[in-house]
């Protein structure tokens, strides 16, 4: 027992597993990566460019807004997700030119059109063994956007 | 000096479900009517290629040491739905370039039930989490984009499988031998709009053999042989600024095979491509030269891929009526056109069939074959 143990830490905020996310200061975004010497940009984060093969890329927040570039609504559930059926995956094209697989929320799945403008949401989706609040993201429509 | 490449022998395990057989036992079925049909023995073939994808350490052993123990090379090969026909690829490069003689690629997979998930580690973790990892998403996804890019109709995917179980209604060894209506396709149960139920390939177990052997050794037991003309295999390319993601560059592909073989689309008198859902065959009319861009949807609607169209697809009923054990796959489309060119496709034949092409696509990769008689 480590007298440590017996303070009280705030809970630390992490990305869930196989997503990269900005948190912390300032505005949270997906993380993704630029290279330096040609500018292309993707996600997820890699160390090679796909362009020119510059090794060593410059991590970067991705813009907060995209456009919806295709879709499905998943009418069943795979084991152990925590969305319910139906709902929305989508791949939303940022303007950096990325696409970002992902799952839509506050949409009626019916409503959804290729091309409508999104916007990134970044919430709590468990805690985990250590007591941090495990973070992930989806998109929704963005309020005031063109449909 | 390099050889031509012979496809000498096919043979099937039929495909269903088998749950009380071990992949040994399908194996051994499908490799023995391969002898059986190529009239050699199995002390005859040098090097074998066991391909599956979730079968375990050693199933090469487990499959070939069915057949016998004579102490050839064995290598398992794994491509996901693509690994059969990988396999048999290799073992082309090894027989053209005189390294052997005769080689056989047994493919064979016992599936889990359920809807097959897409690529991911052990790990649970954002595509878990989500429900992406589903694969009838990924084709629905294109689908979606094409009904939205070319006015591409659900009636216009539905139609392949309708197509696929009328073609499969005439294959003893396909999964399902029964036809289903248009209206039975478009009111199963949605999976993934616009996918339902019955536009995904079915959770199969099943084996494939197909001996390949060179020219040489071939016209001593056969006098009209089928050729494995051509084979190219590539994964997805990076491009710029086209973030979009595919299973590999298929039009690239069948570019490639067209050049090397000699030949354009309108050579082509039978095909099989890669339905794993009932899109794929719309995308891949389109993507093989068949039809033009954004034209897939209609050229099928209008009977051109049916038995006695233009271009007859998937005569034996495809992965969504034949089955889909992914390790088989490539070796039973071989097997198919094998048949066909050699005029022993029964009520399915396409009449006199010389040129065939080959598309089998998974994660990680994608084949196109060219077989001539
Ligand atoms: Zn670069």
């Amino acid at each position: 027992m480590s007298t440590e143990s017996s303070v009280e830490k705030p809970a630390q905020r992490v990305a869930i597993k196989g997503a990269s996310l900005r948190l912390g200061e300032g505005e949270e975004a997906l993380e993704g990566c630029r290279c330096p010497d040609c500018g292309d940009t993707f996600y997820p984060p890699r160390t090679v460019c796909l362009s020119c093969y510059h090794e060593g890329l410059d991590r970067v927040a991705l813009s907060r807004c995209g456009a919806l570039h295709t879709f499905t609504i998943a009418r069943m559930a795979l084991p152990g997700a925590f969305v319910k059926a139906p709902y929305v995956i989508a791949q939303v094209q940022l303007p950096e030119g990325v696409i970002i697989p992902t799952v839509l929320d506050d949409v009626d799945p019916e409503s959804v059109q290729i091309g409508m403008e999104l916007e990134i949401v970044i919430e709590k989706a468990m805690s985990d063994a250590e007591g941090n609040d495990v973070m992930a993201f989806k998109f929704r429509p963005l309020k005031g956007g063109a449909a | 000096m390099s050889s031509r490449v012979v496809v000498l022998g096919v043979g099937l395990h039929p495909f269903g479900r088998h749950p009380d057989k071990s992949i040994g036992e399908m194996a051994r079925v499908a490799g023995l009517a391969a002898l059986k049909d190529a009239g050699v023995e199995y002390k005859d073939v040098q090097a074998g290629f066991c391909a599956h994808v979730n079968q375990g350490v050693g199933a090469g052993l487990r499959t070939f040491g069915q057949l016998g123990m004579t102490g050839i090379p064995v290598t398992n090969i794994e491509l996901a739905c693509a690994s059969s026909s990988r396999a048999a690829m290799l073992s082309a490069d090894a027989i053209a370039n005189g390294l052997y003689d005769v080689v056989m690629v047994i493919g064979v997979e016992k599936m889990e039930r359920g809807l097959l998930s897409g690529v991911g580690g052990k790990e649970f973790g954002y595509n878990d989490a989500m429900g992406i990892n589903l694969m009838p998403a990924i084709y629905a996804m294109w689908a979606q984009r094409h009904m939205h890019l070319h006015g591409t109709k659900h009636e216009h995917f539905a139609k392949v499988s309708e197509k696929a179980h009328r073609n499969g209604a005439l294959n003893p060894n396909a999964q399902y031998q029964k036809a289903i209506s248009l209206e039975d396709v478009l009111t199963s149960r949605m999976i993934a709009d616009p996918i339902t139920l019955y536009e995904c390939s079915p959770t199969t177990d099943g084996a494939s053999a197909v001996i390949l052997a060179s020219e040489a050794v071939a016209r001593k037991h056969t006098n009209a042989p089928v050729f494995l003309d051509t084979w190219v295999g590539g994964t997805p390319e990076y491009h710029r600024g086209e973030a979009e993601q595919a299973e590999g560059p298929n039009a690239v592909l069948a570019q490639k095979a067209y050049e090397a073989g000699g030949l354009g689309p309108e050579d082509v008198d039978v095909c099989q491509i890669h339905d794993a859902f009932s899109p794929g065959e719309v995308f891949l009319a389109e993507e093989l030269g068949f039809c033009p861009e954004g034209e897939g949807g209609p050229f099928i609607w209008e009977g051109n891929t049916e038995i006695g169209g233009r271009i007859p697809i998937n005569t034996d009923g495809g992965l969504l009526s034949r089955g889909h054990p992914i390790g088989a796959t490539g070796g039973a489309m071989i097997t198919e056109l094998a048949l066909q060119l050699r005029g022993d496709a029964g009520q399915r034949q396409v009449p006199d069939a010389k040129t065939a092409l080959l598309h089998n696509a998974g994660i990680g990769g994608v084949n196109v074959m060219v077989l001539k008689r």
